[in-house]
């Protein structure tokens, strides 16, 4: 097995073949010494979809958002992986350099003469308009998480991959945070690849849910529900349900027993 | 919207409607900012309650100019032994007459020529190893083949005391002010580069996968990720290279100097006049002390980013 150049993905003749979709997956396997982590994915995300990835603990969400990230370069493994060329990645830590201001960690390797004007406005979406000159150790986790989500939109993504990015909130901010995720998703449309081990989270934001298990995918979920969710809604619950079958966490499941994979 | 709270917010809206009116009132004062006088302890409290008081575990508030209390100490504790008639003046003169011997030396004008030849070659040693340093470490950290070049050697550099490698500078450069700089200047930059090496190779790998996400050019990682990253192991080094720099002055001010607080003091000595070689010894004291203070100041300024324990 030899390892994945994810570089093919990098403009070139490659990214013309992307047209319709965001995201073109196919054949992707990723280990880790004997095991195998991800058995021969296929994925397709279409253009401005908002996608989100569940599954258990240690099921290789991580390892499938990385390869399409292109950060996993010292993973062995086989595929093709095609994406935009404006892709941007939000991680569980805010992970702002402490060395620069807000601002200046929000306009991180944007290029262009007007890079800092962009940067105010995109904090000005997550209404850190005031903070831009701040420390990020002067911020608390949820505005340091919004200065990461500014950061990662402010280059106009095509993609947006996200890997739990609020796992470390604490509820009432995780809950503002999905408003706002959601409302920035609406203003700017990008494909949205969120992974998260949130049954709630995912039902309220994500268009399509799919379910790692294993090494592949066993469930791939559309939810047809309105852009104003109520966790109330019947039809909210029955996805609810059939997710939390689908990953074996129901009390009567009987398909599926709940211990970890070794 | 109306998201229903229940099933993941569990104790969390407890912060939100606030805890104080919830708690006896005698026991628990608000939590927002009382005063610490305030929250002294209340034993007549409803049992099992404590007051919300932690043991301090961090230094406390810095004492200002509390650096120089141990050294003022000393001299007042060498004044007081002098005055008491406890010190023969033969061997230990009193602070007063050092003052004068100062005085005297400022007035002949050989006190600013010898600080002056000595904080030159200091400076200069300092400069020239600093440099060297920062760029050795540049081209290991940065590049494997810089690190195979560089680093072994380095190393074994750094087990060899300069002062073994002195006969050696001697036969090469002779005993002139190029030897004393050079000797200045390779003490340097072993601590320079020890430092900032360690820095520049163990670089958080969460900063440098960001760096990739937000796909930085090579140019902009260097000096956006890696040189921020590593300016506080190059502070550290840079302390240890002023000491380093001293130390060398020291040492190569006794080799045949003709000028310069180490020949100053040398010359003192054969006259038995204890009084210039304690004016001497002072102003090394004085010199490593203020430099440091300085490096720290330009280290507090320049990584105010940094949120430490002595904040
Ligand atoms: N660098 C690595 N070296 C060895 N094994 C790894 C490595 N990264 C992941 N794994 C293994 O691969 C499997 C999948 O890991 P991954 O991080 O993708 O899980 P996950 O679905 O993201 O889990 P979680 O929800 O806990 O984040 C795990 O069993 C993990 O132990
Ligand atoms: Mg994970």
């Amino acid at each position: 097995m030899a390892t994945y150049d994810h570089r093919l993905s990098d403009g070139g003749p490659v990214a013309e073949a992307v047209e319709s979709a965001a995201v073109r997956v196919n054949g992707l396997t990723r280990s880790f010494g004997d095991r195998q982590v991800l058995r021969n994915v296929d994925l397709t995300l279409a253009r401005g979809e908002f996608t989100a990835l569940l599954g258990r603990s240690g099921s290789g969400k991580s390892t499938l958002l990385r390869a399409v990230a292109g950060l996993d370069h010292t993973t062995v493994g086989t595929g093709e992986i095609l994406v935009p060329r404006r892709v941007s990645l939000v991680f569980q830590d805010s992970r702002l350099l402490p060395w620069l201001r807000i601002l200046d960690n929000v306009v991180l390797g944007l290029p262009g003469d007007d890079a800092r004007e962009r940067g105010r406005a995109a904090l000005d979406e997550v209404s850190l308009g005031g903070r831009a000159s701040a420390w990020p150790h002067e911020l608390s986790g949820g505005e340091q998480q919004r200065a990461a989500l500014a950061r990662s939109l402010v280059s106009e993504p095509e993609l947006l991959l996200a890997d739990e990015p609020f796992g470390s909130l604490d509820a009432l901010t995780r809950i503002r945070m999905h408003r706002l995720l959601r409302r920035l998703y609406e203003r700017h449309r990008p494909a949205v690849l969120l992974v998260t081990h949130d049954v709630d989270e995912a039902v309220t934001l994500a268009d399509r849910v799919l379910v790692l298990d294993d090494g592949d995918f066993v469930l791939d979920l559309r939810i047809d529900l309105p852009a104003d969710r109520d966790p109330g809604d019947p039809l909210f619950q029955r996805h609810r349900t059939t997710l939390l079958g689908a990953l074996g966490a129901l009390p009567d499941d009987r398909t599926k027993d709940t211990e970890e994979p070794s | 919207m109306n998201l229903d709270l229940t099933s993941r917010t569990g104790g969390g809206t407890a912060t939100v409607t606030g805890g104080p009116e919830k708690a006896p009132p005698s026991s628990a004062p608000p939590a927002s900012t009382p005063p610490a006088d305030a929250r002294t302890p209340d034993t007549s409290a409803a049992a099992g309650l404590v007051p919300a008081i932690q043991r301090r575990l961090g230094r406390g508030k810095s004492i200002p100019f509390g650096r120089l209390l141990g050294p003022l100490l000393l001299v007042l504790a060498w004044w007081g032994a002098s005055a008491a008639g406890w010190l023969d003046p033969r061997k230990l003169s009193s602070p007063a007459s050092v003052v004068t011997s100062a005085q005297e030396l400022w007035v002949s004008g050989r006190l600013q020529e010898s600080v002056q030849a000595s904080l030159s070659r200091a400076l200069l040693g300092l400069l020239i190893g600093v440099a060297a340093g920062v760029v050795l470490a540049l081209a290991s950290g940065l590049s494997r083949v810089g690190d195979a070049v560089v680093d072994g050697t380095l190393q074994v550099k750094r087990s060899i005391p300069n002062l073994a490698l002195l006969p050696l500078l001697i036969l090469w450069l002779g005993i002139g002010e190029t030897m004393k700089v050079v000797v200045i200047a390779l003490g340097v930059t072993v601590g320079i580069y020890i430092n900032t090496h360690a820095a520049l190779v163990s670089i958080d790998a969460r900063y440098v996968e960001l760096a990739e996400a937000q796909r930085l050019s090579r140019w902009v990682f260097l000096r956006k990720v890696v040189l921020p990253a590593a300016l506080p192991g190059f502070f550290t080094g840079l302390r240890l290279a002023v000491t380093a720099a001293w130390l060398g002055l020291i040492v190569v001010e006794q080799i045949n100097a003709t000028s310069g607080i180490g020949y100053m003091m040398f010359q003192a000595q054969q006259y038995a006049q204890s009084g210039i070689i304690l004016v001497g010894l002072v102003l090394y004291g004085t010199f490593g002390f203020a430099s440091d203070a300085l490096v720290r100041l330009v280290e507090g300024r320049v990584l105010s980013w940094r949120r430490t324990i002595t904040a």
